[in-house]
């Protein structure tokens, strides 16, 4: 009951707090701060909440403002399509590199070490610029086209934009990956198990992933930012059509607000699931 | 610390380019006015027009021109002063108000930080760079060219709203450090010894956190410089951005400006035949792979250091433990078994 009363009043706060960042544009009035200004735009964020179906965007092709409900719903398919996309395929390598490190030699780890430390110093920027070249430059040389390298109007853009966040969230996962197994290795329950004859393979997957789950989950909601940092800046240069550059196209505080509450809901409630269903033995409790 | 800096070849390399370039940079501002080379149309000996701008690569302009026939190489020395410049002072100025609000609310009882950590959490979702986009993107924008206000005020709103944005997330990091080091044991004994908060901050904390900040501060660095770019491919530049005739233009030779401002008209054109926006994008891309290099070198640095220390606390802890098990001050602590039994049983006959 605690608990469920502690989360909710940490929702409520949450949803205070993001009207009120979603009400920042307006702090800004020609180069000067105005706070009574920033009231305003509180007090309207606030009255905007109880008519949110009456927001409206400017659609470019209709020529016309559209509502923008009924329009969410394809945007937020092709960003939650791309992100989850990567975010599997990424957790995917990143496991399989996790347990190749595990079981490789000395010499190898070293090399594993500094190829993933070096990778991680790379800026997504230059992924994103190095994929698309690489894709004009295939088709320049072979003649293959079906690798789209922006988004149309009614084209949806895929493999690119997942290539490119792929690269991104598996090279920021590979460096902690690294240190955390190499933290874990050390501890006395592995030993033991070592000690008690478990093979290499279930003590890998059955005692040390399993203690770095929740870490691992902390970990990635802790940089959430830094990946949708990254979201954002692939949708906007790929032309996909999805919410972050959507945004971006309709710079307005209520489409912001809109937004702001459609990432942060699921965040929210993977935040209770995980928190409600990962063992207290994986949190490293008893 | 120093000594394992000043032996690593890879930081070295890394400091001395940085370095390089800023003072290259500096130097084009106090001996040629901060000055920028424009080559319009080139000709052959005989007269003859052999080329317009964008200019390819050659003797002359090492990196080419842009369309307005501006050095490429000169623009990137003069710019960097500036990129460097900023992303330091948005990444000091987080950590210097992350340090003045964290460290009193980091003394503070667990209750308080809970409710602070909830109430900034709204803050760790949205990108920085789209709320940033929308807080500027209306005082930048100047339509007429002879209608910008001054630097000073544009400068000084823009690092104020980066400042602001990121404040949050640091404020958070350096908490959870800064309550971290005051559950170690040598914190403890301080506060018990009657050491006060000024006194426990300066003394004992100050220096257990510098290696955190310089890291920090290197991490602040980097994110500010994907801000300015990401903000830059919006359309704001640094220092804001003006409409022209045929598009838009920074007010600013900065680097991700640059980026930005080239990458919309490589869009417009073919691929590799306006080479432009490769310049800045690798330079970009290389600043932030040699911060980033920075970054893991101090790292290495204050491990080893750390090391170091620790060795010498396990002596000192081993010691600490033979003192403890003594039975009384005067027992030798090779003393065998035996010898204890037996002296304690003599003292059980006296007694």
């Amino acid at each position: 009951m605690h608990w469920i009363a502690q989360k909710s009043a940490q929702f409520f706060i949450t949803l205070f707090v993001l009207i009120a960042i979603s009400a920042l544009p307006s702090l800004v009035v020609q180069l000067e701060f105005v706070p009574s200004n920033y009231w305003n735009g509180l007090q309207q964020q606030f009255s905007q909440l109880t008519k949110l179906d009456e927001i409206t965007y400017y659609n470019v092709t209709a020529q016309q403002e559209l509502p923008l409900l009924p329009a969410l719903a394809p945007l937020m398919k092709e960003t939650v399509i791309i992100f989850m996309t990567s975010l599997a395929v990424s957790v995917a390598f990143a496991l399989l590199y996790a347990y190749f490190f595990y079981r490789s030699g000395k010499r190898v780890r070293t090399v594993l070490q500094q190829t993933s430390q070096t990778l991680e110093m790379v800026p997504d920027l230059f992924w994103l610029i190095f994929t698309q070249f690489l894709a004009i430059t295939l088709y320049k040389q072979t003649g293959f086209n079906r690798i789209e390298v922006a988004g149309g109007f009614a084209e949806y853009i895929r493999f690119l934009p997942i290539v490119t966040l792929t690269l991104t969230i598996l090279f920021f996962l590979l460096k902690w990956l690294t240190k955390h197994i190499l933290e874990e290795e050390a501890t006395p329950f592995l030993e033991l198990a070592r000690a008690k004859g478990v093979r290499p393979a279930a003590l890998f997957w059955k005692h040390l992933l399993p203690n770095l789950v929740y870490r691992f989950y902390l970990f990635f909601r802790s940089n959430l930012i830094t990946v949708l940092s990254s979201l954002l800046i692939i949708e906007y240069l790929f032309n996909v059509q999805g919410i972050f550059r959507f945004v971006v196209y309709n710079p307005v505080m209520p489409i912001l607000l809109v937004i702001l509450l459609v990432v942060y809901i699921p965040i929210f409630l993977v935040d209770v699931l995980a928190e409600w269903l990962i063992p207290d033995a994986w949190k490293g409790g008893v | 610390m120093r000594r394992a800096l000043m032996r690593d070849p890879i930081f070295l390399i890394v400091f001395t380019i940085l370095m390089g370039l800023l003072v290259l940079s500096i130097g084009n501002t106090i001996f040629r006015d901060g000055q920028v080379d424009q080559f319009l149309n080139r000709y052959s000996e005989e007269g003859r027009l052999i080329g317009i701008p964008p200019l390819e690569p050659s003797k002359d302009q090492w990196l080419g021109t842009d369309r307005a026939g501006n050095d490429l190489f000169q623009m990137m020395i003069e710019g960097f002063k500036w990129t460097v410049g900023i992303c330091a002072t948005v990444a000091l100025g987080r950590m210097a108000l992350g340090l003045l609000v964290g460290i009193p609310l980091a003394f503070r009882g667990a209750r308080l930080n809970r409710y602070f950590k909830m109430v900034l959490d709204g803050f760790l979702i949205l990108p920085i760079s789209l709320l940033a986009m929308m807080m500027l993107f209306s005082s930048l924008m100047f339509a007429d060219s002879t209608m910008v206000p001054p630097l000073v005020d544009r400068v000084s709103l823009q690092l104020t709203v980066f400042i602001l944005l990121g404040l949050p997330a640091v404020t958070l990091y350096l908490i959870t450090e800064v309550r971290q080091l005051l559950k170690q044991e040598f914190m403890v004994v301080a506060e018990t010894l009657g050491g006060g908060v000024w006194h426990r901050t300066r003394r004992h904390l100050w220096p257990h956190l510098v290696p955190t900040l310089v890291i920090v501060f290197m991490q602040q660095f980097v994110q500010t410089l994907m801000l300015l770019i990401h903000l830059s491919l919006f359309g704001v530049f640094f220092g804001g951005t003006v409409f022209l005739f045929e598009g838009v233009m920074p007010t600013l030779f900065e680097w991700s400006s640059m980026f930005g401002y080239y990458f919309k008209q490589f869009t417009a054109t073919t691929w590799m035949t306006s080479h432009i926006f490769l310049v800045p994008a690798i330079g970009l891309s290389l600043l932030v792979f040699l911060s980033n290099l920075l970054t893991s070198r101090l790292e290495r640095a204050f491990r080893l250091r750390r090391q170091e220390a620790i060795v010498v606390d396990e002596t000192v802890s081993q010691a600490e433990a033979a003192a403890a098990s003594l039975a009384d001050p005067f027992t030798l602590v090779h003393a065998d078994g035996a010898l204890q039994l037996n002296r304690h049983k003599r003292l059980n006959d006296i007694g």
